[in-house]
């Protein structure tokens, strides 16, 4: 996860505070996350995060406060990376049914 | 009974012994003499490095260092090194991110980690390169693949075998495996290259011996003439996936098709074994550091799990003949296929339900569009049902034996071999 800020500008304020008050022990609760702190002179904050399957999102944090911050690094964290979607059936799974498929040629028939 | 110390074992994995190895002596002198096993970190030293920036001036390679400063202090003639040095693991935020993301114990240490991701093709030392711990991985990673198949479907015929041992544990499947760990892959190899990065190099093949198997005496004839080998001497030469040794495509031949919108099929295929490799080294650095039952837990949560429809592995040639042989051999009556239900025999998609019986015993039963593929699916069914026999999922395997206070082994269902030999 790759956190810009800037030393001068306003938007970066709750940036800076973040860094410097809830990154740290929010990078020690998730050592499986790689954090990276750069300066971006003259820019608003960003914070970007790099998914294993090779997306990346990124958040623009300008003029926030710290505690909102965290909350949108928290929101990249649990992301998978993948676009957003509605999922509409609440269980999906690679097996085949434990049922079968019906078929039309099996059982007695419906007379019409 | 003491318990043995594996921790002991593996200490000439981390430390590097000056001399020892005949080839690029004069790259091991830089190396130190040996790397400290848990050295302490000083995160945040203010300490000034011993090395001043005047001290480098043999491996300047015309960068202009005050108009573009190093964006990490590295230690003196790193960029002439073929690899990180060991020590610069300790520093490196990729790596112990990795370490985490895998859950690895902490006997683990990120010196090992960081050698399970070099490549024999960047550093051709293999006191440096991870061909020894991936070759330990790849035993480990095919044994166990090997016995949990044999146990859990005694009756796959060897072809079957080797093609889902392939599917588990072939390079393709661990190259997306150690993709899955989230392994990033450095452009070129170096020692200025950050340790937690995977490294190989595009230009040539790394020289490690990474599997079992025999070179054949006519295995040059096998490609000329197409030679016909089979299964019976594929057990006996080839390496574990059934797969001649030799019958590797050369980079001439590789590189010189068409190009792929990631690369050509060389770089492709360079980069995925590397990926591979990095995968069983990783594992075999986890059977040195924390042992057998670590290790089998690894590859259980990590190679095992994967989803694969065995089913889908199987081809036939004739179906019918090797279910009528089937029936002969097991004393079954022999097979009759049976007309279940039809409908539309006379428009354009009829449909037929046929089932292959054996006296009463429906053995199969398939759908087709003419009476003879609906025969040919159904002897499939059959035979398919036949071979994929399971004795359930969660069978005992042979490892299962080596850990403390294991029940006595119950033999396991053993097959008398398949129907047609090939």
């Amino acid at each position: 996860m790759d956190l810009h800020y800037c030393d001068w500008a306003g938007s970066s304020k709750g940036m800076n505070g973040f860094i410097k008050s809830l990154l740290p022990k929010f990078a020690a609760a998730h050592p499986q996350i790689e954090f990276t702190v750069s300066p971006r002179p003259s820019k608003h904050p960003v914070i970007i995060g790099h998914y294993i399957n090779g997306r990346q999102k990124a958040i623009c944090v300008r003029n926030m406060e710290p505690y909102e911050i965290l909350k949108k690094v928290e929101l990249l964290r649990d992301a998978s990376g993948e676009h957003l979607k509605r999922t509409t059936k609440p269980v999906r799974s690679i097996n085949e049914s434990v049922r079968g498929i019906w078929s039309p040629y099996h059982g007695n028939g419906m007379v019409v | 009974m003491k318990r043995l110390r594996l921790d002991r074992w593996t200490g000439q994995l981390l430390v590097a012994r000056p001399g020892a190895s005949p080839v690029s002596t004069s790259l091991a002198a830089f190396r130190p003499a040996s790397a400290p096993r848990c050295a302490a970190v000083r995160h945040q030293s203010t300490a000034a490095t011993p090395f001043t920036e005047d001290s480098i001036p043999d491996d300047h390679d015309g960068t202009d260092h005050t108009r573009f400063p190093p964006l990490e202090k590295l230690p003196p003639r790193s960029t002439s090194l073929p690899s990180p040095l060991p020590e610069r693991a300790l520093q490196s935020p990729k790596l112990a991110a990795l370490h985490a993301r895998l859950s690895l114990s902490q006997k683990l240490p990120l010196q090992t980690l960081a050698r399970a991701l070099v490549d024999a093709s960047a550093d051709k030392n293999p006191q440096f390169n991870n061909s020894n711990l991936a070759f330990v991985g790849m035993t480990l990673i095919n044994y166990h693949v090997a016995e949990w198949l044999m146990c859990r479907f005694p009756r796959l015929p060897m072809e079957v075998l080797y093609s889902a041992m392939k599917a588990y544990a072939g390079p393709t499947a661990l190259h997306q495996v150690a993709r899955s760990w989230g392994i990033e892959y450095a452009a070129a190899p170096g020692g200025e290259v950050d340790p937690g990065l995977l490294q190989f190099s595009l230009k040539e093949r790394g020289d490690a011996m990474t599997t079992f198997g025999y070179k054949r005496a006519e295995a040059e004839y096998l490609d000329k003439y197409k030679f016909r080998h089979g299964i019976s001497s594929r057990v006996v030469l080839d390496d574990d996936f059934g797969e001649t040794v030799h019958n590797r495509l050369s980079n001439e031949a590789l590189a010189a098709r068409p190009d792929t919108e990631y690369g050509n099929e060389l770089t492709r295929s360079l980069a995925e074994m590397a990926f591979a490799t990095c995968a069983r080294a990783i594992v075999g650095a986890i059977y040195a550091h924390c042992g057998r039952e670590t290790v089998k837990d690894f590859v259980n949560a990590h190679v095992l799990s994967r989803t694969l429809d065995i089913s889908k592995l199987f081809s036939f040639r004739k179906p019918t003949t090797e279910l009528s042989l089937l029936c002969a051999r097991e004393d079954f009556e022999p097979p009759v296929a049976r007309l279940l239900s039809e409908t539309g025999r006379l428009s354009r998609t009829p449909v037929f339900v046929v089932g292959i019986y054996s006296g009463n015993d429906k053995l199969g039963e398939a759908a087709g569009s003419t009476l003879e593929q609906a025969r040919y699916k159904a002897a499939t069914n059959a035979l398919k049902s036949w071979y994929l026999y399971s004795p359930g999922e969660h069978v005992r395997v042979p490892s299962d034996m080596l850990s403390e206070g294991a029940k006595p082994w119950e033999p396991v269902y053993m097959d008398i071999g398949e129907i047609i030999a090939r």
